[in-house]
């Protein structure tokens, strides 16, 4: 396709979100168990994000697990794209990682990256997706005000509830690590979470105010 | 082989050739990799392990990349030095080797696999495990298609990025994490509208009874 220009006037229809969807309620029911060619291509964007804010440069701490843009990238396409389509996103990232693209941080990719000692925090990424969509979601419902201090706490919560403790699993099964070891290994991530989870929100605040059919929450039921 | 310039940049690992472990097939390939690295890291035994590290270097010989073989390990070397060096400290010098070997041996076999097939065998193949998930209400087509719209959005976001991040500089704003990444992304949720919409008006991606209530209508 050669239409490649970011800047492209938008469709008529691309803030309305339901058009295509059907108008009852029924319909509604069903469309939610269907992704759109829409969805498809957001759930594909959004997984090469992933990848390429996992792939530029980023900070090597702690025990070679290095800190990249990655993490804020699963909790950002969680909470754009909500808990199904953001999961799948990130989920065909980490299936097309698994698979031997080199879309991991460092360029790595492979299967062999299963043995290591960071696969605990790519497995758990899918479902931090799908927690933090959940989380977002019901913020993006409920409020209009502090949207951005509300999504760094559902991010920081999905963080701590799902990322780091499959990170230590991961280090103390693949590294043979005692948990005071691997937990000392995951708190050098902490700082670096904090900053990533709040940037967030922030990023996602603004990409609800340029994209405000993104936070409605008939799309993101799919 | 190669799709495009930036992709082929991505699918670099794989090196083309005509050895016994080009051709044999992706599933075979897959299959020992898979049986290898659950009985090394399940089994824990010495004997198994060098038996494993002397099976993936024959595999290497025989492919004709042995001088690749040892490509993962320098690039994991500080990650395996310190696990080494916490194992002998905790629990002796059979721990260190045994955890150090273990996954060295699992990450080298890994990546013959990628090394000896072609990125597009390798996609294929992953398409191909979702066929059997078809009863489950899987779609290979549509996860084909996701799969391919992914390869060819990474060029574009880098290059997205790549360019925002030049423009920060400009404005001397390139340690603004803000700057940085703001409009990458809403670069990349406008590019996934184009190409949703394009796809839609060529009823490309769209399930079929969709396609028959939008004929009915």
């Amino acid at each position: 396709m050669k239409n490649t220009s970011a800047d492209a006037p938008r469709p008529a229809r691309g803030t309305g979100g339901s058009g295509s969807t059907g108008t009852g309620n029924g319909a509604r029911l069903r469309a939610r168990r269907r992704w759109t060619s829409a969805d498809l291509s957001l759930i594909a964007v959004f997984a090469a994000l992933t990848a390429v804010f996992s792939i530029l440069p980023g900070v090597p701490l702690g025990a070679g697990v290095p800190i990249t843009l990655q993490t804020l990238a699963v909790m950002l396409t969680g909470m754009l794209l909500g808990p199904g389509r953001g999961a799948a996103a990130v989920g065909l990232f980490l299936l097309a990682g698994l698979a031997g693209l080199p879309v991991f941080s460092g360029f790595r990719g492979g299967p062999g990256v299963l043995a290591g000692p960071s696969a605990g925090y790519l497995l758990s990424f899918p479902v931090a997706a799908a927690v933090v969509g959940l989380l977002a979601g019901l913020v993006l419902r409920r409020t209009r005000r502090d949207r951005t201090v509300l999504l760094f706490a559902a991010a920081l919560a999905t963080s701590f509830a799902v990322v780091h403790p499959a990170g230590i699993a991961g280090l103390m099964l693949n590294g043979h690590l005692s948990f005071p070891a691997a937990l000392a290994v995951d708190m050098a991530f902490w700082p670096g979470d904090v900053i990533k989870n709040l940037l967030a929100a922030v990023v996602a605040v603004s990409v609800f105010k340029a994209f405000p059919s993104m936070a409605s929450p008939v799309r993101r039921s799919r | 082989m190669r799709r495009s310039a930036g992709a082929g940049d991505l699918l670099g690992a794989y090196r083309p050739g005509t050895s016994s472990m080009h051709a044999a097939p992706l599933g075979l390939k897959a299959g020992v990799l898979v049986v290898l690295s659950v009985a090394v890291l399940a089994l824990r035994s010495p004997v198994l392990l060098a038996l494993a590290a002397v099976l993936v270097l024959t595999a290497y010989a025989a492919a004709g990349l042995l001088r690749e073989s040892w490509v993962p390990l320098r690039l994991m070397w500080p990650v395996l030095v310190l696990l080494g060096v916490f194992q002998w400290w905790a629990s002796g010098v059979e721990a260190a080797v045994m955890v150090t070997g273990n996954i060295a041996v699992c990450v080298t076999a890994a990546r013959l696999l990628t090394l000896t097939t072609a990125p597009q065998e390798l996609l294929d193949g992953l398409v191909s495990l979702a066929r059997p998930l078809r009863p489950l209400g899987a779609d290979p087509e549509r996860f084909g298609l996701t799969l391919a719209l992914m390869l060819r959005s990474i060029p574009f976001l880098l290059g997205s990025a790549r360019d925002v991040r030049e423009s920060a500089m400009a404005r001397g704003l390139e340690r603004n994490p803000r700057a940085l990444t703001v409009p990458v992304v809403i670069r990349a949720v406008a590019y996934a509208r184009q190409t949703g919409d394009a796809l839609a008006a060529r009823g490309i991606g769209e399930r079929s009874e969709t396609k028959v209530a939008k004929g009915n209508r």
